[in-house]
């Protein structure tokens, strides 16, 4: 047979294998990067129209998130802010801001302030706010540290795990209701924390839907 | 000592006659059965049409390309966020706003509140507040939304042909204004529809200062003020008869349909439903006599039901106030007039006398409702009735109603003839599609010199008008609507016109003052005028949706008894015997059950919801009895498997053939496919107008046959002397349910009250569920755990409730778990749950030619069954089958048997119980339908939301993506479906979950997240003008659906499956009379169920309890 396969094909089995290996993990870096949420999804930072700037107003100036995100508590949308609500300040504040001319003129005009959105989930889900924020979830553990960003960038992955690691587990993200808007509230330590989930868990009986219809409808 | 379980030994009546279930491997050797068997879904509902699976890989291929070439961009879009500039007050957005409106329909409008997201209106339910209607609605108002999204609807004002602008169209009214201003409208005339309502009647008062000469004349097609008209012509007053159902134990029904389409019907249904209603064991409940030319509603809810010609109700009527004379003894002659009045009529005089007699018995406590259509005759026989009856201030009220002084058509084209109009306003309505044929509409209104037409669709008055205005539909205009019972609604816009459509209190108001004024100005002033509120009672009738205190006084009348007579003497064209014969056939009008009087011919719920006893969608047909059917040589040919029960009406690969046939009335003609309906008199042919529009939208085009062009002034209802003969040819016609017979199987349970009350627990006694061993194990001491252990212990802890069975239940941990009862006692099958749940969950319109296939996605189905008894010749047709109606939806099994076939995944339990599909997961294999015991399960064939309707074999090349209206009218809470996915009844989980979130929202830190009761209602629920649905948590034993469910008449359907469906069903009871001529011992249906059981009459021997039957058939295992 040596005259139809030289010795070197000895070796072909290997090259193969390898071939295939380096194959599947190309293909599974490259499925990884560009399909799944946590690559294809964060990091996402759009230029906004107006140069809003959470770190100034969230950080800086302390202003409660549901200042301007007014409905956060009470809908499953937590709404963008009509640019009224920018109004209510910057009609005294840095009236002259070329930076604000849009704002003021979607005011006058009466026109949408065209904001891209950054957070954004398949049409089939249905994120409720209103019930994370009311039951001890804060902003900060989807969100990140909003009141750090200039702009705002897209911070965890949203995927389907992202969601079930916390459903899960809650009372390792449960936090006192008073601390809900506070972004840089931290835990003592993870022993504190677990004791307090738990302890809340059963309290206010936190039972995070685990199966499809408590997000898909 | 192990237990085995045997089949009982068969008895001896089961060795011999028909067999059933028990024999099917007899049945399976028919090569028809087996195929019948064999298949998946109904025949052609899986398989294209000339289009094999190689041309089909040809086609596809090419899109799977497309699909290549579309990858490389598929990083995400970028979208934004449009906020407000200035924030609306009390808008929150993702939080619907419910505001009350009102749906107005002839004489009967109906309460509303309506859901809007985002500005657009998207779901209508009954306004609770409303005691008239309390929250119940119907069909029409349920998609009276699809309309405001309707492409079809006339979207600009034209004269001919020329598109008129708002400020042309304004003009054009002014001018009409001006012209007539000098003669006091002299040559002026209206035809409006006869909708009553404060604005209009003080409209009609300026129009009447102003235009003193003017002609305004009302025109419904289906005609409903007899009953008023004769109230005031025997009682010398304008009155109105109202009835109370609540107080009503005996009733006899003259061709009223009041469960359905008569007015004030929601009410009616809710009062009769309370009176029907069964709660514990040695309960009582009203009995209904019914007598109509038709299969109705109400028809099948009789408990003795009487075919009889239409024209013959009147005779009917008189036997029966003479027999109710004979009893009273008093007036004799009177009675004797009557009967030779209607001496002649072939009606069982049994019938009527033990009917009177159980009447007279329970004077006080019954009553006599007739058909609006019925002549005048009929209804003041109907109020002397209630009288010997000593109804009124019990079941009866009558209440003080306004004088209609509008015109008629006639008199209107009377005056047309006579040459004195020139201009004509048609506000709403369509005389040229439904006038009497013998008006000739069409061209008497062609002598006007100018015709100016409102109309929300530009249909066939349209296009014989001179200039059409787009009218807005009722969601978008101001105004008010006076209900039956007098109460003034409120009808408030819920969107601003889409299409700058007027109303007709806005074209009127500029006719009358010559300039626009909104809509809002005129029904303000209207309103706080005439009720002399302020605007703060304005605001608090918007906010209520009616107006306080304005329901109509009762008053108390008395009868004129030679008024009578007089009417008798002046109707007596109308109620003399029709005798019908073969050769003389009646031709019976009726309003169709989905279009009413063809207003919703474009609407497609309306047209794919199938007719609720026929089961017929998208088309009308002539509905004739099984004997003129045989006559015609219509009726199917003998089945192949001879022990099921043969339909009369025939299909080929689930198409059902429609023969055609010709009906002449004085020598008019109509040519529609026939369709063999049981239970109708053998010399009546129906057919339910609405259908054969000329000119109308994509979706009504080409359905039906259109019955007004038989209908005449003096037969609006219905006419004698038909003649009728087959023309040759077949029409294929959709109709959702092949086959009609139970087959003796216990799907509906039913018995007699009498029968219940001595057995209060037959419903265990019957279906398979009572041979086997208990499907929820034996408790310790070998009792059924079923009716030993509570309810809310055997929901969880699923184990140990299995029987030992070897498959694994779901732990169900959720706080609540959610479950359904149904009424089948008080269900009335009236279809407003089906559309209601389309509006609710995003269901498509498939298309009559999906329909055919057995593709229609309806989430709930009503379910119609005949049954004839066992002494039926499974070969013969039943000539006066009993009915029963089922609501068939999902059953949510706890364990499913769809779930343990799916390969994906894609429907599971959830943890409350929910049997949920993820749309996402699902790959099609459609395993789960197949496996799916109840058959709910719908399949998205094709892409019925994003391709246009008859168009979906196109494929990639056919136009693509949902019109900007159409997706307008989708609920944002749940998800459009796409091709390729299995769908199904979710329970409407959009609602669990957001009334389970806006609990947890007011929880906070406390532990209170149960979902009080009541708090979440399904959508067929809310609907359900009969309150048969209820919805709720059985976990909570004080919850309503829990005391339901401990109900000895609550049974699941195919049980003995272990499926343990959630959705359980209270059985059926019919409460006949003993001494009618037409008794039965126990509903056909039961009797059947015994026959094919082989269980003996009087029943209970064969099986002991359940338990019991194990013990017995485990004899042979010891």
């Amino acid at each position: 047979m040596s005259t139809i396969f030289s010795k070197e094909a000895n070796k072909a089995p290997v090259k193969i294998v390898i071939a295939l290996l380096i194959l599947g993990a190309t293909i599974t870096a490259g499925f990884t990067y560009y399909m799944t949420p946590k690559y294809a999804r964060v990091g996402y930072q759009p230029i906004q129209p107006v140069s809003f700037q959470h770190s100034l107003h969230a950080g800086e100036l302390g202003i409660d998130c549901r200042y301007c995100h007014s409905h956060v508590e009470k809908s499953g949308h937590s709404n963008v802010p009509a640019t009224s609500t920018c109004m209510n300040c910057h009609n005294q504040v840095q009236v002259l801001s070329e930076k604000l001319q849009p704002v003021r003129d979607s005011f006058a005009s009466g026109e949408s302030i065209p904001w891209v959105q950054v957070h954004k989930l398949p049409d089939y889900v249905y994120f409720n706010h209103s019930v994370h924020v009311n039951r001890g979830i804060s902003c900060f553990e989807c969100h990140g540290q909003v009141n750090e960003m200039d702009e705002v960038r897209h911070e965890k992955s949203f995927s389907m795990a992202f969601c079930l690691e916390c459903h899960r587990n809650p009372e390792e993200k449960l936090r006192p209701l008073d601390q809900i808007t506070n972004l840089d509230w931290r835990p003592e330590s993870k022993e504190a924390q677990l004791e307090f989930g738990n302890e809340m868990k059963e309290h206010w009986k936190v039972q995070p839907p685990t199966s499809c219809s408590g997000c898909h409808r | 000592m192990k237990k085995f379980l045997k089949h009982p030994e068969p008895s001896e009546s089961d060795l011999k006659g028909p067999h059933y279930w028990r024999s099917l491997d007899e049945l399976a050797e028919t090569d028809g059965f087996k195929e019948y068997l064999h298949r998946e879904f109904p025949e052609g509902a899986s398989e294209f049409d000339g289009v094999n699976r190689r041309q089909f890989m040809k086609v596809m291929s090419a899109s799977f390309a497309f699909a290549g070439i579309g990858l490389t961009g598929c990083r995400r879009p970028e979208s934004h966020v449009m906020a407000f500039s200035k924030q609306p007050e009390g808008m929150i957005h993702g939080k619907a706003l419910y505001y009350a409106s009102a749906m107005p329909h002839r004489n009967d409008p109906v309460a509303l509140v309506a859901e809007t997201n985002g500005g657009r209106p998207t779901k209508l339910e009954g306004n609770g507040l409303f005691a008239g209607s309390n929250g119940a609605t119907n069909q029409y108002a349920q998609a009276s939304i699809l309309d405001l999204y309707d492409p079809g609807r006339s979207k600009k004002s034209v004269e001919s042909g020329r598109t008129l602008t708002e400020a042309q169209r304004t003009d054009h009214l002014v001018a009409i204004s001006k012209k007539f201003q000098e003669n006091g409208g002299a040559g002026l005339a209206f035809l409006a529809e006869g909708i009553p309502s404060v604005t209009r009647t003080a409209q009609l008062k300026q129009l009447r200062k102003k235009f003193p000469k003017a002609i305004w004349a009302e025109y419904d097609a289906i005609d409903t003020s007899n009953p008023d008209k004769a109230a005031a012509v025997v009682t010398g007053k304008q009155v109105r008869a109202v009835y109370d159902f609540t107080k009503a134990k005996r009733v006899l029904s003259l061709e009223a349909d009041f469960l359905y389409s008569d007015p004030n019907h929601l009410a009616y249904t809710r009062d009769f439903s309370k009176a029907r209603k069964v709660e514990d064991d040695h309960a009582s409940m009203n009995r209904l006599y019914a007598a109509e030319s038709y299969y109705s509603i109400t028809g099948g809810m009789a408990d003795h039901r009487l075919r009889i010609a239409s024209g013959d109700i009147p005779a009917l009527a008189s036997l029966m106030c003479a027999a109710i004379l004979d009893l009273n003894g008093s007036m004799q002659q009177a009675s004797q007039a009557l009967k030779d009045s209607a001496a002649g009529l072939d009606v069982d005089p049994h019938w009527i006398e033990e009917c009177a007699k159980d009447l007279v018995e329970h004077a006080g406590h019954s009553l006599v409702v007739a058909g609006p259509h019925q002549p005048q005759s009929v209804h003041a026989l109907v109020i002397a009735m209630n009288e010997l009856l000593q109804a009124q201030g019990e079941t009866v009220s009558y209440v003080s109603i306004p004088e209609n002084t509008a015109a008629s058509i006639f008199d209107l084209a009377s005056s047309i003839d006579a040459g004195s109009v020139s201009t004509l306003v048609v506000l709403g309505g369509n005389p040229v599609y439904n006038a009497p044929v013998d008006l000739n509409w069409a061209d008497t209104q062609d002598k006007v010199g100018e015709v100016i037409r409102l109309g929300e669709y530009f249909d066939e008055t349209s296009e014989k008008s001179d200039c059409h205005i787009n009218a807005a539909h009722f969601l978008e205009s101001w105004g008010d609507a006076i209900a039956y019972d007098g109460t003034v609604l409120a009808i408030q816009p819920m969107i601003l016109p889409l299409f700058q459509g007027l109303t007709e209190s806005e074209v009127l108001d500029t006719i009358i003052n010559g300039a626009l004024r909104e809509g809002y100005s005129i029904v303000f002033d209207a309103l706080t005028e005439t009720l002399s509120g302020d605007a703060k009672a304005f605001e608090k009738f918007l906010h209520d949706g009616f107006w306080a205190g304005t329901a109509s006084r009762s008053t108390s009348v008395s009868v004129d008894q030679g008024a009578i007579a007089t009417l008798f003497e002046e109707e007596q064209d109308l109620v003399k015997l029709t005798k019908t014969s073969p050769t003389n056939l009646e031709v019976r009008f009726i309003p169709d059950p989905s279009l009413d009087d063809g207003r919703f011919n474009n609407n497609g719920w309306l047209q794919e919801c199938p007719d609720p006893v026929t089961k017929l969608a998208w088309d009308n047909a002539f509905l004739v009895s099984p004997k003129l059917g045989e006559s015609l040589g219509v009726v199917a040919g003998d089945t192949l498997v001879s022990v099921v029960r043969k339909n009369p009406n025939a299909h080929k690969r689930g198409k059902q053939q429609g023969h055609l046939i010709e009906v002449t009335v004085d020598g008019r003609t109509l040519t529609g496919p026939a369709h063999v309906q049981p239970g109708l008199p053998d010399n009546t042919i129906v057919v339910s107008l609405g259908y054969g529009r000329t000119v109308t939208g994509n979706v009504g085009e080409g359905s039906g046959i259109n019955a007004y062009a038989l209908r005449t002034s003096a037969g609006q209802s219905s006419l004698t002397g038909a003649t009728v003969k087959t023309v040759g040819g077949i029409q294929e016609l959709a109709d959702t349910q092949e086959h009609w017979s139970m087959e003796g199987r216990a799907i509906i349970r039913e018995a007699n009250l009498d029968f219940y009350n001595k057995h209060p627990d037959f419903v265990d006694h019957m279906g398979m569920e009572s041979h086997s061993p208990p499907v929820l194990g034996l408790d310790e001491n070998g009792g059924n755990r079923r009716d030993t252990v509570p309810l809310q212990e055997l929901v969880v802890n699923g184990k140990k409730n299995r029987g030992n069975s070897a498959y694994v239940t779901p732990e169900f941990t959720g706080a609540h778990q959610w479950g359904m009862s149904i009424d089948l006692n008080t269900c009335t099958g009236c279809n407003a749950c089906v559309i209601a749940c389309q509006s609710e969950n995003n269901i498509p319109v498939v298309g009559r030619e999906q329909v055919k296939r057995g593709r229609e996605m309806h989430w709930i189905r009503l379910d119609r069954y005949y049954s004839a008894g066992p002494d039926q010749h499974p070969n013969d047709i039943p000539t006066n089958p009993q009915v029963s109606l089922q609501p068939m939806t999902c059953q949510h099994c706890e364990t499913a048997p769809c779930e343990s076939v799916c390969p994906v995944n894609a429907t599971v339990h959830d943890e409350e119980g929910l049997n949920v599909m993820a749309y996402n997961r699902c790959v099609g294999t459609r395993y789960c339908a197949n496996n799916c015991p109840y058959k709910v399960r719908r399949f998205n064939f094709f892409d019925w939301n994003d391709r246009e309707m008859g168009r979906d074999y196109e494929g990639p090349l056919g136009p693509k993506g949902m019109d900007e209206l159409k997706k307008m009218s989708k609920n944002p809470d749940v998800s459009v479906r796409m091709r390729g996915v299995m769908e199904k009844c979710t329970y409407c989980t959009q609602r669990i979950q957001e009334a389970k979130i806006e609990q947890k929202v007011a929880a906070r830190d406390s532990g209170d997240i149960k979902v009080p009761d009541g708090t979440i209602k399904t959508a067929c629920q809310q609907v359900c003008p009969a309150e048969a649905i209820v919805f709720g948590d059985i976990l909570d034993p004080e919850s309503a659906v829990s005391k339901l469910k401990a109900s000895n008449r609550d049974y699941g359907v195919l049980a003995y499956l272990n499926t343990r469906p959630r959705t359980t069903y209270l059985a059926k009871l019919r409460n006949p009379n003993p001494l009618m001529p037409d008794y039965y011992d126990n509903p056909l249906s039961h009797m059947e169920y015994n026959a094919a059981s082989g269980h003996a009459e009087g029943h209970g021997d064969s099986h002991a309890d359940a338990a019991h039957a194990t013990e017995d058939s485990g004899h042979s295992g010891h």
